[in-house]
């Protein structure tokens, strides 16, 4: 363990990835709830769009598919506010134009001029100093909007009509959350790649969501798992020599399926003292 | 004395287009009201009780409450809300009925601070009055339709509101538990004055716990006391079993 991290390198993948095990699920935590679990693949398909975009104009990558990605996670928001029954299609669609986008950019773009795959699906093991930093400071801000805005994202994400009743500014938050996540990915998926930050939005929040029963463990136990899935996986592809991408995102898929073999406890019975006939029916057949 | 109006409804009109839902409804709610909607299935009692949550703006026509036109109106913490079954695709939800009960008191202007002791009193009691206590750290999804109805109500009880806007709230809930439900609805507006408007299917109880009522059939609407607009309902409407 100590032989892993006296290399510079490798200090520096574990900073990013515990970083990343960190702002991922809590980003991801809501995002799942609010049934938007792919919105980070579909984001990422749109900063496909826009490094392909970039490059044929010849501008910075990176600036690209940050805006490419901000453009795009608003316009999801938008168009999900109106279609809010069909928020899975309406990434969907998001997904394949970015796709369609990319596909075109890339056919019209004769010289090349930049490697698609190692802005894409960049490498931990490739983490530079400048790169740490970017990651802290986008771990900080998200830190710090959920600590602030933390109760109003919870009424939103469980309620969002009654969130809206109440006066909350429904619309700004929701935007907000959106800015944070295309943010997110397009900064994080040319420093750790696209898989891992898309799979670190869900997987650790997957397994959460089999053993806790309020909010709040939902969000601390999904950054446990965010936590001990980068542990295990770096250390794992260290040893087995490994890439360690796919390696997080396996140890990530191996908690989950044990998370669930665990699974949550039954709840207690309620030990009321007078409980009539038809609430105990009624009971019974909501547990069937 | 006579009780003032706190809710003022005029011209009111709703278009999905595809025609009105209705058109040119008036309604006034007095302080201390207890109004049953009642009508035909479509004839737009939800639509018309999201217009007044300020959670769909009408095609036509104004609301007021206070005397404010609903754009203006910033007093959201005298509003409680309901709506029709809250908990539908959300059985899986993680979040247990102390921190569904103290969402309640998030409310425009409240979105930095934390919550106190005082806030921390609230949810308690909210908890306490509703028979909440023993079930407080259960997940919502758990609970049956009625306890999970009661979650709702002392959500929308813990600020201490003035008014209650419900949508149908004993839906899918069993005999017994409707009973006791509209009871504590009287309850609620009897003793803590609290104005109550409040669609139902359920003609004898809400009539039993009703002040008066707002009777809304094809675009038909019938203001007044519940058993007249009962009758009104009986003649044009669907009568719902």
């Amino acid at each position: 363990m100590l032989e892993m991290l006296e290399m510079e390198f490798m200090q520096r993948a574990w900073l990013a990835g515990l970083i990343m095990a960190v702002i991922c699920p809590l980003i991801g935590s809501f995002l799942v709830l609010r049934r938007q679990s792919l919105i980070g693949d579909g984001l990422g398909h749109i900063a496909f769009a826009g490094v392909a975009g970039g490059a044929l104009c010849g501008y910075s990558p990176v600036l690209s598919a940050a805006a490419a990605t901000i453009i795009g996670a608003l316009a999801i928001e938008k168009v999900r506010t109106r279609l809010s029954d069909a928020s899975d299609m309406v990434l969907a669609i998001f997904f394949y134009s970015g796709m369609g986008l990319a596909v075109i950019f890339i056919g019209l773009n004769k010289d090349g001029g930049f490697n698609l795959g190692s802005i894409l699906f960049g490498s931990l093991m490739t983490v530079s100093s400048k790169d740490l930093l970017i990651v802290t400071a986008l771990g900080c801000c998200t830190v710090l909007f959920v600590m602030l805005f933390y109760r109003p994202l919870q009424y939103l994400t469980f309620d969002e009509v009654s969130a809206k009743v109440s006066g909350l500014p429904v619309e700004r938050l929701n935007l907000l959350l959106a800015l944070l996540t295309a943010l997110t990915v397009a900064l994080s998926m040319r420093i750790v790649g696209l898989l891992l930050v898309s799979a670190m939005m869900v997987i650790p929040v997957a397994c959460a969501l089999q053993t806790a029963r309020s909010f709040a463990t939902t969000i601390m136990q999904s950054m446990l798992y965010g936590l001990l899935t980068v542990f295990l996986g770096l250390t794992i592809s260290y040893y087995a020599n490994l890439a360690p991408g796919g390696t997080i995102v396996l140890t990530g898929t191996a908690l989950f399926l044990l998370s669930n073999a665990v699974g949550s406890k039954p709840a207690p019975k309620q030990t009321a003292p007078h409980r009539c006939r038809i609430c105990e029916e009624e009971e019974k057949n909501h547990e069937s | 004395m006579e009780a003032k109006n706190i809710i003022t409804v005029r011209g009111l009109g709703f278009d999905y287009g595809e025609g009105w839902v209705f058109h040119k409804l008036d309604l006034d709610v007095a302080e201390g009201d207890f109004v049953a909607v009642i009508g035909a299935n479509g004839a737009g009692k939800s639509t018309l009780l999201k217009m007044l949550a300020n959670a769909l703006p009408p095609t036509v026509g104004e609301i007021c409450y206070y005397g404010q036109p609903i754009a203006s109106f910033k007093d959201w913490h005298k509003i409680g809300y309901v709506a029709q079954n809250p908990m539908k695709m959300q059985r899986g939800f993680p979040i247990s009925v102390e921190e569904v009960v103290a969402l309640g008191l998030l409310k425009s202007g409240s979105l930095w601070r934390r919550f106190g002791k005082e806030e921390k009193q609230a949810v308690e009691k909210a908890l306490h009055d509703f028979q909440l206590t023993d079930l407080r750290s259960r997940k919502i999804g758990e609970l049956s339709g009625g306890q999970q109805q009661r979650v709702f109500l002392a959500r929308a009880m813990v600020h201490r509101p003035q008014i209650l806007l419900l949508d149908e709230p004993a839906t899918g809930i069993d005999t017994g538990s409707k009973a006791a439900l509209y009871a504590m609805l009287k309850t609620i507006n009897r003793e803590q004055n609290v104005t109550i408007v409040m669609i139902s299917h359920d003609l004898e109880l809400a009539a039993d716990a009703a002040k008066s009522a707002l009777c809304i059939n094809h675009g038909i609407c019938f203001r007044g006391e519940v058993h007249a607009a009962l009758q009104h309902h009986h003649k044009h409407g669907y009568f719902y079993r």
